[in-house]
């Protein structure tokens, strides 16, 4: 079959290659067969390698038959080197160029509505941009909770923490003025974070104490190693959670923080609990004002809240020695907005799997477990007292 | 037709022509290259190569951070380098800016990080992209061209690749 192709042009010396030359040109399909290309494939032989849109007023150079929108070629032309972008062929100007309008046809044939498909792109695009921002926003939360965690083991010594081999860190007593969030919707900057906190939970008392009663100044001189940039990846994977109130067995005046949590995966609905006990008992020590503990770290430079806690001052035992998780049960929502209990000893990487699915943080609930006795610390402020059993 | 009217020199010499080239109003442009980095981001994001990293400084689609690792079998490997990328708004008809943030003893990278790559220059074509350049750079670790050196202590050392080796683990600094 190999016909003899250079003869066409005898000014010009053709460089074929064997397989050139030998090839046989395909066949022409005629009878309404159905080829499938992957729409991959596809896209890659209508698109512009410039702009890497699809082509727009396609440009065909004449040596090279390589294409390009119209535009996007003649700025190339115009700005760099008078070469063809994909093979640096010689392209001397314009005329190097010709419409390749069957071109045009074939694409508007595949898309018959441009402005749909660019839209589809439109789409495509705002999700990846939405995806980028919220990398940077995570990450910068993510430092944001690293550092309060830093300065909150600094503070205070948890025995009973130093005792798991999981850490949390988390993010819910704001107050931290060097998490450097640019977005407005980031949880760790404003008290009350946007619609983040559930509808029922009022204003947070608690929350603002918190931050009242010095976790400011703490993150300036709490801190003594310069912050770590780096994410640091470590062997085990980590997984983020938004804990709130339990909004059906919980008080709307009692426990109206949501936190946010990132933790490793493999740590369990018990771990949690217990952290989340502990992370209540130390902030009902906090807004009662007792900071036997903290003073000695602090040279005492805190004075008295004066009461203002509202909450007695009656020394009962808020001793840390009490958390277990035991005292909190940690509840998930199903389809039909159900709230159903997590066994203890389920991995949240588990529990994320089974349960949860969707790419966004896991949401948990927690309310206090209702057959238990609760410890004199956390009861102090709560309405009903516990279903004692 | 227009073009042949421009003078040659003046187009080359006005970093700006490539932007008015689009024949639009500065503002589009902008959005063309921001689309065109933004499908780049996504490419990148989809292809997962070994490697080579890339994605936005910030929510400035015009800065980003890339990384490179040194290939296998070259003195390079279990290096990893940072460089920064900088766009101009007349991306991708001019090169971006690249430089590197880590320190790189390399015959073709001077003391501030700057790269000595025909491609960043005038061998620049408006297909090359965050991914080409980077495995670009990362092929020219291995591959050091070592008749124009930026670094003369580097290219002299090239010859002798384990002390060169040995010099580079022992000054290599993230």
């Amino acid at each position: 079959m190999a016909a003899p192709v250079n003869v066409q042009a005898p000014s010009k010396t053709w460089e074929l290659s064997l397989y050139e030359l030998h090839r046989s040109p395909q066949e022409a399909i005629v009878d309404g067969t159905e080829v499938a290309v992957s729409p991959r494939s596809l896209h890659s032989e209508l698109m512009c390698p410039i702009c890497l849109d699809m082509l727009k007023n396609t440009m065909t150079t004449k040596e090279c038959l390589h294409r390009f929108c119209s535009d996007c070629i003649v700025t190339a032309l115009r700005s760099g080197n008078k070469e063809c972008p994909t093979c640096r062929k010689k392209l001397v100007s314009r005329r190097s160029l010709r419409r390749d309008s069957n071109f045009d046809a074939l694409i508007s044939k595949i898309y018959p509505s441009r402005d749909e498909y660019e839209a589809h792109q439109r789409t495509v695009l705002e999700r990846l941009n939405r995806l980028h921002n919220k990398e940077a926003l995570s990450s910068s939360i993510e430092e944001g909770l690293r550092q309060q965690a830093r300065y909150r083991n600094h503070r205070v010594k948890k025995p009973t923490q130093e005792s798991d081999n999981t850490t949390f860190s988390g993010g819910e007593d704001n107050g931290d003025s060097r998490s450097h969030l640019s977005h407005d919707s980031a949880p760790s900057n404003t008290p009350h974070p946007m619609g983040q906190t559930p509808p029922e939970a009022g204003p947070s008392r608690k929350r603002q104490r918190a931050s009242d009663d010095g976790s400011g100044p703490e993150a300036d001189s709490g801190s003594p190693t310069p912050p770590l940039r780096r994410h640091k990846e470590g062997p085990v994977s980590e997984i983020e959670l938004v804990f709130r109130p339990h909004p059906q067995l919980v008080n709307a005046t009692d426990y109206n923080q949501t936190r946010y949590v990132k933790t490793t995966a493999n740590a369990t609905v018990d771990h949690l609990s217990k952290y989340l006990a502990l992370r209540i008992a130390l902030e009902e020590r906090q807004t009662d004002g007792q900071i036997e503990n903290r003073g000695k770290e602090e040279g005492g430079d805190k004075t008295e809240e004066g009461g203002s806690g509202g909450a007695s001052r009656s020394g009962e035992g808020s001793s840390l020695s009490n958390i277990s998780e035991k005292q909190y049960t940690i509840y998930i929502t199903t389809k039909g907005g159900q709230f159903s209990t997590l066994n203890g000893s389920l991995t949240l990487e588990l529990v994320n799997e089974k349960y949860w699915k969707v790419r966004k943080p896991l949401e948990l609930y927690y309310a206090p477990t209702k057959e238990q006795q609760q410890p004199q610390a956390t009861q102090q402020q709560k309405s009903p007292p516990p279903q004692d059993g | 037709m227009a073009s042949q009217n421009v003078d040659p020199a003046a187009a080359a010499a006005s970093p700006a022509a490539a932007l008015k080239g689009s024949e639009s109003g500065g503002s589009a442009a902008r959005g063309s290259v921001t689309k065109r980095l933004q499908q780049e981001l996504m490419t990148l994001m989809m292809s997962g190569d070994k490697g080579i990293s890339a994605f936005p400084e910030s929510d400035n689609l015009f800065k980003w951070v890339g990384t490179i690792d040194g290939a296998q079998g070259t003195v390079y490997e279990g290096l990893r380098y940072r460089l920064s990328l900088d766009f101009p708004a007349g991306y991708p008809y001019q090169a971006p800016r690249v430089k590197f943030v880590t320190p790189c003893f390399h015959p073709n990278v001077d003391e501030q990080g700057f790269i000595c790559l025909d491609i960043l220059k005038e061998k620049w074509s408006a297909l090359y992209d965050v991914r080409s350049i980077l495995l670009s750079i990362q092929s020219l670790l291995g591959e050091p061209n070592n008749d124009s050196p930026l670094n003369t202590a580097a290219a002299e050392l090239w010859e002798n690749q384990e002390a060169f080796r040995a010099h580079l683990h022992a000054t290599f600094q993230k």
